[in-house]
């Protein structure tokens, strides 16, 4: 699966604010919300949702990067986002570093399969180094569009 | 002398498939043992250490993974990693991938 396939681009952040957990989750929630991909009343259901997953084992599986994460009745298709944190915030990751990089799933809970191939799609670009230090060093939403664009063209990955 | 090998097939029981938090599960589970163990789903190999390696696997439910292991616990690393796929990653609850 593709990136174009389930990332929102209207949702993507290149700056995100927050600097811990809960406030980056809600920022890229807040996001696809905005870009009118969840319904407003379910907001902070999904929030919910996506924290008590982290409660189960952080999503922040090394090298600065973390992929949050919930199954949501609301949505009626995988739905996600990207963000990217200059400062770095604390998710209690596996190595204990600070994570930069974020892509946000929200699927519909009778779709395994769709998270799946999305995440395997997003570990398999992660493993490039180029295409985490670029995505790190994206300055606008436009240079991340572009970056998952050039991935989905197998321009990055193994 | 080479170091004891060992290796099992088990198959993915659980709708989620290996999921995040499977291997996560998978590469906690790995570090308390000295062998070198991998995946393999057909010609993808992961390091079990390494979970984007592992979610890079993308198996799905029903598929067959090969399971591969190098040392003096090489059979004992691989009991315990059946025994978490049997166990489906430890959670009846298939909620939270």
């Amino acid at each position: 699966m593709k990136f174009a396939n389930f990332i929102c681009r209207e949702a993507i952040r290149a700056h995100l604010d927050a600097a811990d957990k809960e406030g980056a989750i809600r920022e890229m929630v807040q996001s696809l919300l905005d870009a009118g991909r969840i319904a407003g009343d379910e907001c902070e259901a999904i929030v919910k949702a996506i924290l008590k997953r982290e409660e189960l084992g952080s999503t922040g599986i090394g090298r600065g990067v973390a992929v949050p994460h919930a199954k949501h009745p609301s949505v009626e298709e995988l739905v996600g986002t990207v963000a990217v944190s200059g400062r770095g915030v604390d998710f209690a990751s596996l190595d204990g570093e600070t994570v930069h990089l974020f892509f946000l799933l929200v699927s519909p809970p009778d779709r395994p399969g769709d998270h799946l191939r999305a995440l395997e799609n997003i570990s398999r670009q992660l493993r490039d180094d180029t295409f985490c230090r670029f995505l790190k060093q994206a300055k606008n939403r436009e240079d991340i569009e572009q970056l998952l664009d050039e991935a989905d063209n197998n321009q990055f990955g193994s | 002398m080479n170091p004891p090998k060992a290796t099992r097939t088990v198959r993915l029981s659980n709708p989620e498939g290996l999921h995040l938090r499977a291997a996560t599960l998978i590469a906690e589970l790995v570090r308390h043992y000295q062998s070198k163990v991998s995946l393999h789903k057909g010609s993808r190999r992961a390091e079990a250490t390494d979970v984007l390696q592992i979610a890079t696997l993308g198996a799905a439910q029903g598929e067959e993974v090969v399971l591969e292991a190098s040392g003096d616990d090489a059979e004992a690393v691989l009991d315990a990693l059946v025994a978490l796929f049997r166990d489906r990653f430890g959670n009846e609850d298939d909620a939270n991938p």
